[in-house]
């Protein structure tokens, strides 16, 4: 039973070693404190609302844009005030519903007023569309803030002035916010870390201390130890994830069938991470080396993976470059497990990633076979 | 090497995150093909970067949505053109594939907007309101262009910061610390791998900064600040990377320390949009953050853009603060370890 000797050692050295632990665990917690902040600013954008006619028209219009608070987080002021805030940046735009808009509308002339800080596009182009709907709505109530779901179940078409109308269809029925569609792979990157930085470092300071070289010398079966080591770095790397899948069960509502498909999604992503964390050592050797490259390469996968883009959004070539990206299947298969009613392509998701971790561990554990 | 590459990475990993903020990739099926219909799509086009069009069949464009190279279709009807010209609304129809709330609502601003815009460029009756845009800054700043600015402040404390860091720690790991003990000043050592550290930090930000004029086309519009900014950034780097060192004495765990604090701290500095937008809370929080004070120099030095409150020159008098603190610090980490 030498390999069950190896799985108790690494146990103890995964025990005892914190910081390696910390190196690991401290990048993927980093990412996930970054989509969370980053979600404080997606969708809302802080803007002043002046009213400065306070006729129907020009109060139904103000109540347009009051009403759609999933597009602005809007603070009501005079004039003066706005264009002071605009200036201190505590709002990205003034939007102004000037004195004679009841007389514009009598006359087909009316203008709601945006002045913008167009610093960068994102939010810029995210206001301008948000306000640009808002007009739109005053004369076409259907293109407005869920008017398209709305048009999407009539039979007949409503019409409007600027004689488009919107029937939208989504193709799922979810409502997935996006810190949790974000916050889902971070589990995924928290377990790829961990093995592939873990057993890198185990393997780098084996090689450093001469102890594979030492173990060359024992009856001891090299493919025995290398099992010991990718069982115990997998244990590790399952119990660093089990209270965030947990977590996950309980918050999305798994039903068990689903939970054991998230766990074994996270056993398959662990499995790639120690295959890759042993591939990397046998190539750096030395353990800052191993812990650097470790590193770099667990980010590449996590965001080449769709861990933090959609990649539906990169270049062509990026996105078939993304095809060959183990991590990819993992986060789209976490995905449609813990999301959608009907998952797409779960099937090949794990096949991928269970050739993957099979061949990148066996390939591995070959290499340290052969190296001890 | 490797830690030039991990900054680099940062870089070209950001910027592919700023891909996402715009452009949806988005199929039209024209069933029409008048001059109405394309004109819409012209509006779809030019509707606040929100649509990277593509035109396709429809077994095309379904095949691209199920295989997730596309998020939204976008189908126009036969007749579309003959409608909108008798004066009927068409129903343009949208499949959207909602995977999360934040992109559905992105395409559902998006198309009325188009639509406004279609409407407004043909003139029909009936639109009483319209509305009229005000913008601060002449021109806009495209959303990859503003982040790699940032990202590079990034980058300059991932190298600057884990070579200082690095540098230090190794000190105490391989036991050299012990010489230091015997000779020497603690603020001498500390100086000396600064002085190295931001050394090699300045010549590792070249590839970034490259990357950014070549790759990117970004091109600072004041030089000299541009210049001052990277290396004044360099230093301040250096002196929190040394601090570090010096208080955690074990090289990998500060090199993972630095790398895990980046994100944060990167985040937290009007890395993405100017900090304030994101309330006063959040913004007093950056300030935090070294990072914020370099963002909002080096943004004004490649942009000529205004992201914080304080005027430039007070954000580059917080980056020499904060060197010479974290300096400072560094120096009494390393005078206690030193047992001096």
């Amino acid at each position: 039973m030498t390999w069950l000797a190896a799985f108790r050692l690494d146990l103890a050295r995964w025990r005892r070693g914190r910081a390696m632990l910390a190196a690991a665990l401290i990048p993927p917690l980093a990412m996930g404190l970054f989509v969370w902040a980053l979600a404080l600013s997606v969708g809302r954008q802080p803007v002043a609302l002046v009213v400065e006619d306070h006729g129907p028209q020009a109060t139904i219009m103000a109540d347009i844009i009051r009403s759609d608070q999933e597009a602005y987080a809007l603070k009501g002021t005079n004039l003066r005030t706005a264009e002071e805030m605009l200036a201190d940046q505590q709002v990205a735009a003034v939007i102004v519903i000037p004195h004679n808009f009841d007389a514009g509308v009598a006359a087909a002339t009316a203008t709601v007023d945006l002045t913008l800080n167009n610093v960068d596009i994102d939010f810029g182009d995210d206001i301008r569309r948000a306000v640009a709907r808002s007009v739109a709505q005053f004369d076409a109530p259907d293109l407005g803030f869920g008017g398209e779901r709305l048009q999407g179940g009539m039979s007949t078409v409503v019409p409007n002035p600027y004689r488009v109308a919107i029937a939208e269809v989504p193709l799922r029925k979810t409502n997935v916010g996006f810190i949790a569609y974000q916050l889902a792979p971070v589990v995924l990157f928290v377990v790829l870390s961990a093995g592939a930085l873990g057993v890198g470092w185990l393997t780098a300071d084996d090689t450093r201390s001469g102890a594979l070289r030492f173990l060359r010398t024992t009856p001891a079966s090299s493919l025995a130890l290398a099992c010991g080591r990718v069982v115990a770095a997998i244990t590790v790397v399952c119990l660093i994830d089990a209270l965030p899948v947990t977590y996950a069960a309980i918050i999305e509502h798994l039903d068990l069938a689903r939970t054991a498909m998230v766990c074994s999604l996270v056993v398959l992503t662990g499995t790639v991470g120690v295959g890759l964390g042993l591939v990397v050592a046998l190539i750096f050797r030395r353990p800052p080396l191993v812990g650097m490259a470790s590193t770099t390469l667990c980010s590449y996968l996590f965001f080449l993976g769709g861990g933090f883009t959609t990649i539906a959004f990169l270049p062509s070539w990026l996105q078939t470059a993304s095809d060959v990206v183990p991590t990819r299947y993992a986060i789209d298969g976490l995905r449609q497990v813990l999301f959608y009613a009907q998952p797409q392509h779960l099937a090949l998701d794990v096949t991928v990633l269970l050739a993957v971790a099979v061949a990148s561990v066996a390939v591995a554990a070959a290499g340290i076979a052969s190296a001890s | 090497m490797l830690v030039v590459l991990q900054g680099t990475t940062f870089l070209v990993l950001v910027s592919l995150f700023a891909l996402t903020g715009s452009r949806a990739p988005t199929a039209v099926i024209n069933s029409d093909g008048s001059v109405l219909s394309r004109a819409f799509i012209g509006d779809l086009e030019a509707a606040h970067d929100s649509f990277s069009i593509r035109s396709m069949t429809p077994q095309e464009a379904r095949s691209e949505l199920d295989m997730g190279r596309i998020v939204a279709i976008i189908s126009i009807p036969k007749g579309f053109g003959e409608s909108i010209s008798h004066g009927r609304t068409a129903l343009v129809t949208v499949q959207v594939d909602n995977v999360d709330a934040d992109m559905t609502d992105d395409i559902e601003r998006a198309v009325p907007s188009a639509i406004v815009l279609f409407g407004d460029h043909l003139h029909f009756n009936g639109i009483r309101a319209r509305s009229v845009e005000h913008d601060e800054i002449p021109h806009d700043t495209g959303y990859v262009q503003y982040l790699v600015v940032s990202a590079l402040a990034l980058d300059i404390l991932v190298i600057a910061g884990v070579v200082a860091g690095s540098a230090v720690a190794r000190e105490w790991e391989t036991g050299a610390a012990a010489i230091w003990q015997t000779a020497g000043s603690a603020s001498g050592f500390i100086l000396g791998k600064v002085a190295a550290a931001s050394a090699v930090g300045a010549l590792g930000t070249v590839p970034p900064m490259l990357l950014v004029v070549f790759a990117y086309g970004v091109v600072p519009v004041h030089w000299a600040t541009t210049v001052m900014a990277l290396a004044g950034c360099c230093v301040l780097c250096a002196c929190a990377g040394a601090a570090l060192g010096a208080s955690i004495k074990r090289v990998v765990p500060a090199s993972a320390l630095l790398f895990g604090l980046a994100i944060p701290l990167y985040m937290d500095s009007g890395a993405l949009e100017p900090e304030r937008f994101d309330g006063n809370k959040i913004w007093a929080l950056a300030h935090l953050s070294p990072l914020y004070s370099v963002v909002g120099v080096m943004e004004d030095a490649f942009h000529g853009l205004h992201v914080t409150p304080e005027p430039v020159g007070i954000d580059a008098l917080i980056m020499i603060a904060w060197a010479v603190a974290a300096f400072i610090a560094a120096c009494l980490l390393a005078s206690r370890r030193l047992g001096r």
